[in-house]
Order: C-alpha cells, then sequence, then structure tokens
C-alpha cells in the first residue's frame, strides 16, 4: 500500500531539495502532476458536489431553529446550539444502544464470514467465483424486502417458531420479534456480505508458500493459522469492520422493520424528527453528532489495530 | 404485505376488500419504502435550505381573496392527490371521476400518492415555503398537527362557500364546521373512522368491554396487544375521562403513564404507525387499538372472527379533509369536485367501494335500497354495510366520541411529541 502511493506522481512533494532540473524534465514533472490531479477532478468534483457541500448545509441546518406553526418551518441560521443539547442530552441512550448492536453484529458478522471466505479462498478451486457469488446473491433482492422477509420467518407463528413450538423444542410463548435479538439478527444477515467481500480479498491474496514454509518450520496447522494467515488477513479484517460497524450503526430499517418498543436505534429517531416532526435542525445536530462519533471511533479504531498488525507483522518476521 | 390496487381491477370489489385495508396500505409502503425515505431526507435538506436563504416570512399568505371559484374559470384539468385505496374503481378507471368529466368536461389524474399526513406534508413543504404550485389542486389530510400547520400558514385555499350547494344540504352534522376548521372555511370531509379496539372473538379468553382490559391476561393471551401509536394518546385520554380538546401537559402525563403501563404490562406485543392488520391476520395479535374500516372490512367480506368495539369510555373520531393547497391551477374545478361528491348518489359510488363512514348519511339509505336489488352473498354484504352502526354514526354513538388535541403551535407539537413519542421508543 505505502509503496504504490510513493509512486503515485504529483503526491511527492515539491521537489525543493533536489538538484536543479532542466526545463525539459520540470515541464514533465508539471504535466505528471497535471495528469495526477487531472485524474483525480471527477472524483474530487463529484465529492466536493455531493459530500463537502452536503456536509456544510448539514451543519448550518443543525445549528438554525424553525417553526412549524409561524413561518411555515423555514430555518434560520442562528447559531442554535441547543439543537445539539436536545440531540445528546434527551438521546444519547439511542447512540450508545446503537452502537451495541452494530457492534455485535460486526462480530457476528465476522465470526460468520471468515471461515465461509477462508474456505472459498483455500479450497474453493475453480467454483470460487461462483461460490463467493452465492454469498453476494440476496443482494439482488431490495434490501427492505429481505428485511420484511424475515418478520414471516421469525413471527410468533412463522417459519422458524411454529415447528419448534409444535415439537416443544422452545417455549410455547416465545417471541423473538421484536427483541433485540430480532434486530442483531437482521442487521447480521444485512451486512455480512460486506464483511465478507473484503475477507475473502485479503484471504485469497495470502501466498500459501507461507503457510507451507511455517508447517515445515515445525508449527502446528492452529499455529500456522494464528501467526501467518491471521496476521495476513488483518487488512480484510479491518476493512470488514469498517464496512459493517459504521452503515450498521446508523441503520433504521432493521430496528423499524423487526424491532419493537425498547429496540429503538439512532437512525430511527434521526427519521422521526426529519420526516414526521419536521424538526430538521435536531435531526441534523444528531446526524453530526452520529458522524463525529464514528469518525472517533474509526480513527481510535484504526490506530489501535495499526499497532497491533505491526507488532505482529514484526513478531512473525522475528 | 401489501397488494397493490392496481392489481385488482379484475377483482370485484368485495373480494379487492377482503384483501386489502387501506389504512394499512397506506403506511404500510412508507415503511417497506424505507430506502427511498432516505434519499428524500437529502432532497429535503437541501430544499429546507434554499428555502431559508429567501426572504423569510409566512411562505405566501392566504391567497383568498384572490382566488376565482367560478365554474366558468375551471381548468381543464385537476391533479387530486389521496390515500391508496379511497376511491371507487372498476376495470382501471374511477367510475365517480368519469361521471364527473362527464357532467363538467374536466380531466382528472388521480394520484394515490399519500402514505402519511406527516410524510406528504413534507414532500409539499420545499414548494409551500417557497410560494410555488405544489402541481396538486385537491388533497386529503387527516385532521391534526400538519392539517392545522397548513391552515396556519395559509397554505390552504379558502373556499367560497357561495359555491357548495350539495354540501350544505348533505353534510352529516360532525362534517359541518369542524372544531379545527370552523364554517369550513378551508376544508371539506372526504371520509372519516373511529379508533377503538379490535379483537380475534377465537383468540381472546373472554370479550373486552374497556381499554383497561387490553392490560390484562385475564382478556388477552400474553404478548398479543397492539397499539397505534398515533392515536392511542387521544384514545387513552378519552377513556380516562379526560376530554381531549382542552387537555393539558398534566392530562398527557397521564395518559403517558396509562401507555407506559400497558407497554410493560404481559399483554403487550408491539405499538405501529400501520401494519397491525397484518399482525391481527398473522394472529400475532389477539386484539388491538384499531380503525373501524379494517375491522369492519376483514370481519363483513373476508370472514374474519373480528369484532370491532367502542371502548367503555369512548372512541377517538378522525376526518380526513380535502382542501385546496396553495396556487392551486384549478381551485374552481376543485371546488366543484368537492361539492360533486356531496351529492349522496356519488358518495354512494365511494362508500360501497372503501366502506369508510361517509360524510354524507343519505348513502346509507340508498346502499340499503342497492342491496335489495341485488342478491345472495353480495346483498347480504351491502345489507350488513347498510346496518353497521360504525359506518353510521347515530347521535347516540357520536356524543361518546371526540376528536384529537389540536396541536397549534410548535410548543405544544414539542410537548406533545416528547411525551408521547419516547413511550416507545425506550
Amino acid at each position: 500500500m505505502s509503496q504504490a502511493t510513493a509512486d503515485v506522481p504529483g503526491l511527492v512533494p515539491d521537489d525543493i531539495e533536489r538538484p536543479p532540473a532542466r526545463q525539459g524534465e520540470r515541464a514533465l514533472a508539471r504535466r505528471r502532476r497535471a495528469a495526477a490531479y487531472g485524474m483525480l477532478s471527477p472524483g474530487g468534483i463529484y465529492l466536493i458536489l455531493f459530500f463537502v457541500i452536503p456536509l456544510i448545509i448539514i451543519v448550518q441546518t443543525s445549528l438554525s431553529s424553525s417553526d412549524l406553526f409561524v413561518g411555515g418551518g423555514k430555518l434560520h441560521f442562528d447559531w442554535n446550539w441547543s439543537n445539539y443539547h436536545t440531540a445528546i442530552t434527551e438521546y444519547w441512550e439511542y447512540y450508545v444502544r446503537s452502537i451495541i448492536y452494530a457492534g455485535i453484529a460486526t462480530v457476528l458478522c465476522i465470526g460468520l464470514a471468515y471461515p465461509m471466505a477462508y474456505w472459498i479462498a483455500f479450497y474453493g478451486g475453480k467454483w470460487k467465483a461462483t461460490l463467493f457469488m452465492l454469498i453476494l446473491v440476496p443482494f439482488f433482492v431490495s434490501f427492505v424486502i429481505r428485511t420484511v422477509q424475515w418478520n414471516f420467518i421469525l413471527g410468533t407463528n412463522g417459519l422458524l417458531l411454529t415447528p419448534l413450538k409444535s415439537w416443544h423444542i422452545v417455549p410455547q410463548d416465545l417471541v423473538v420479534l421484536k427483541t433485540p435479538g430480532a434486530v442483531i439478527a437482521g442487521i447480521t444477515y444485512n451486512f455480512m456480505p460486506f464483511a465478507a467481500l473484503p475477507l475473502y480479498v485479503a484471504l485469497e491474496r495470502i501466498d500459501r508458500r507461507l503457510v507451507e514454509a511455517a508447517k515445515d518450520l515445525y508449527s502446528s496447522p492452529s499455529v500456522a493459522f494464528r501467526k501467518v494467515v491471521l496476521p495476513l488477513s488483518y487488512p480484510g479484517i479491518f476493512a470488514a469492520v469498517i464496512l459493517t460497524f459504521v452503515p450498521a450503526t446508523g441503520d433504521y430499517v432493521n430496528s423499524s422493520v423487526l424491532g419493537g418498543t425498547g429496540t429503538t436505534m439512532i437512525g430511527q429517531i434521526i427519521q422521526n424528527f426529519f420526516l414526521v416532526r419536521h424538526n430538521y435542525a435536531v435531526a441534523a445536530a444528531m446526524s453530526v453528532v452520529l458522524m463525529l462519533g464514528m469518525l472517533v471511533l474509526a480513527i481510535v479504531y484504526a490506530r489501535a489495530l495499526g499497532t497491533e498488525d505491526s507488532t505482529l507483522a514484526a513478531g512473525a518476521g522475528g | 404485505m401489501t397488494i397493490d390496487p392496481k392489481d385488482m381491477d379484475g377483482l370485484a370489489p368485495s373480494l379487492a376488500r377482503g384483501l386489502t385495508q387501506r389504512r394499512l396500505s397506506r403506511r404500510d409502503m412508507l415503511k417497506v419504502g424505507g430506502i427511498s425515505v432516505g434519499a428524500l431526507s437529502l432532497t429535503q435538506i437541501l430544499a429546507a435550505c434554499a428555502g431559508s436563504s429567501s426572504s423569510g416570512g409566512g411562505g405566501g399568505t392566504s391567497a383568498a381573496s384572490a382566488v376565482n371559484f367560478d365554474p366558468a374559470t375551471a381548468g381543464k384539468t385537476l391533479n387530486f392527490s389521496n390515500w391508496p385505496l379511497y376511491m371507487d374503481k372498476s376495470h382501471g378507471t374511477y367510475p365517480s371521476l368519469d361521471k364527473f368529466k362527464q357532467q363538467t368536461g374536466i380531466t382528472v389524474t388521480y394520484n394515490d400518492e399519500i402514505n402519511g399526513n406527516d410524510t406528504f406534508f413534507g414532500k409539499l413543504l420545499p414548494q409551500l415555503q417557497a410560494g410555488q404550485d405544489t402541481g396538486r389542486d385537491i388533497i386529503v389530510i387527516t385532521n391534526g398537527e400538519y392539517l392545522t400547520a397548513l391552515i396556519a400558514n395559509g397554505w390552504a385555499t379558502e373556499l367560497d362557500a357561495s359555491r357548495r350547494p350539495n354540501f350544505d344540504k348533505y353534510a352529516a352534522s360532525w362534517a359541518k364546521s369542524p372544531a379545527y376548521d370552523p364554517d369550513n372555511k378551508h376544508t371539506m370531509a372526504w371520509q372519516s373512522g373511529l379508533t377503538g379496539l379490535g379483537y380475534n372473538t377465537e383468540m381472546v379468553l373472554q370479550a373486552p368491554t374497556k381499554l383497561d382490559d387490553m392490560m390484562s391476561t385475564d382478556y388477552f393471551p400474553p404478548k398479543s396487544v397492539g397499539v397505534l401509536k398515533e392515536d392511542a394518546p387521544n384514545l387513552v385520554m378519552i377513556n380516562l375521562g379526560i376530554d381531549p380538546i382542552t387537555s393539558t401537559q398534566d392530562d398527557w402525563n397521564a395518559a403517558a403513564d396509562w401507555l407506559a403501563k400497558l407497554r410493560d404490562s404481559d399483554t403487550f406485543y408491539a405499538a405501529y404507525d400501520q401494519g397491525y392488520v397484518d399482525d391481527l391476520n398473522a394472529k400475532n395479535l389477539s386484539g388491538t387499538m384499531a380503525w373501524s374500516g379494517d375491522i369492519l372490512y376483514n370481519a363483513i367480506w373476508a370472514g374474519h372472527p373480528y369484532e370491532f368495539i367502542e371502548p367503555e369510555g369512548g372512541s377517538l373520531l378522525w376526518i380526513d379533509n380535502m382542501l385546496i393547497p396553495a396556487h392551486s391551477a384549478n381551485p374552481a374545478g376543485a371546488l366543484e369536485l368537492m361539492d360533486f361528491y356531496y351529492l349522496p348518489e356519488n358518495a354512494q359510488l365511494l362508500t360501497e367501494y372503501i366502506l369508510y363512514m361517509s360524510p354524507v348519511p343519505e348513502v346509507q339509505k340508498l346502499i340499503a335500497e342497492h342491496a335489495k336489488q341485488e342478491t345472495g352473498k353480495y346483498a347480504e354484504q351491502l345489507a350488513a354495510t347498510a346496518a353497521s352502526p360504525m359506518l353510521w354514526p347515530d347521535e347516540a354513538l357520536l356524543s361518546t366520541v371526540s376528536l384529537g388535541r389540536p396541536i397549534t403551535n410548535q410548543d405544544e407539537s414539542d410537548a406533545w411529541h416528547s411525551t408521547f413519542d419516547t413511550i416507545w421508543e425506550q
């Protein structure tokens, strides 16, 4: 990764300390730099238009006030910090709950996806692509439809509980739908392909000879896995965690469809403020808080895993 | 599971009714459309912000005085936005709208796009704030805070009271000069209904009679009772002996305490925006707060063992209202159509298909006569429809119902939502 970035022209700092170059070389360097910016600009412009500007608008909205009955709910920017006060003091538990649900779901996703990705990457042979496609097949069905189907599966008289109850495997009054378990199961199911994809890519890339070398050096299969395969798959796990945990925390479809009283996540609260109460200011403040919270968590996590990664890599190397 | 009304053209109306529940379908679609709702949010942020940069003010004060209601000036097209399954339909056309076209030459573009008062209000908000035509000439909004906000901001066109003879002659007493719109200055009722208690007679342990029974396992099996989030506060206040119209924060707290007690009781299963009929049909629910129409359809037309009762303390009346959004392109045509539906034979077309409480009491007689002309099961069902006390409330019943608490300003709205939304979010 680091090697690749250093090779990209234009990302090298200005050549102040280099020996004076000739005209032609300078022009060439300038052209290279221009080419790099040229390649970056379509994506850059896109991000400025559809990410940076909306972000600024959201921050501005979060500091505005409005009244739906007088002035028709128009937003007035007046540094209204009380939106943040409302967003945090009245609703902090929903952020915590969302992080807990998303955290559990992320662990489950990786726990389920890792062995699957591992098996496909190492033993899939010529069927690799096909097998991996099978993991992605649910993606061809709309996210919401998939979630609603779980209603039928987990319902009190649904596909899962009816036979279990008639065989007296579970208590007759067991209710799964509307519980935290149902929401976490829904999130896990819906986000698992996001975990499987980077895990598979990371595992598939591992040089098999390294595992053979470990075995040649008398390591047991489990030690070889722990010392070689697992550390080499860290980038995949890192990406899987980010891709699963961040969107899962803000998700509101699973908790709306599968959850009940007591499983409300912050996404639902934001949705309620936006679409029901038309209080865009508090909704925006909540979004900003959630965004910053996720950013901080991601940075902390990146640092923590980054160090662990290098230590282990060093350990493996030494 | 929502059934697209478009797919049902070939079906007999009675069957179509049995398969669907109007109120359910409305917001279920919203729920299922979760992702598109997410996309809508961003548009709304942008639109809302675009609005804030324009000069403030009330966003176009009432354009009433300038509006011309002379039928001679009516445009030839009319855009009518309504809730799904809320209009008579036969083989892909709307018979009553066709009749209107024959009489007036006005072509109505009918759009069943409203799935929730809150979300539909949000959809029109950017245009209303900017003082622009919303592209709709008639919309249907339930009495409540969004209707109040529309009127308060001058976004509901003031109607010409001299140009609605059918309304003057045939409108039910409850539809005339409702508390939320004195003298029907801005609105005319489309249809109405009651929120009470619905239950499955085969699942309950004994027939409930009062709202408190919802908490008792003597009446309902454990984990099988539902609540309608939006209507619950008012229904509970009515049954606590509080008049919702004049209720205060203390009364709201009392209702919130009652609801929290129900939530924590053994019988409670879930709180709903929409979709409770699905759970009733799936037997996840044995009883629930319910809309009269949903239960009546399923009992009369689909043969489910359901009963709808008014709890001892009374039930909640809600009214869906037609109104003309500000800057409509064809207000004269819109008012003509609104009055058209107050002629009994036109209102009958509607009621026989959608089976909600008609603002035209004469329709009851017409349906009873129609039942005599028909034979077999259809005649029986029509007769049952004509006889249902919940569709044709008499004075005795009307004296036990109440409209919900009017929410008239932002502070009240915030206080109301803070009191009641949190019960279900915990």
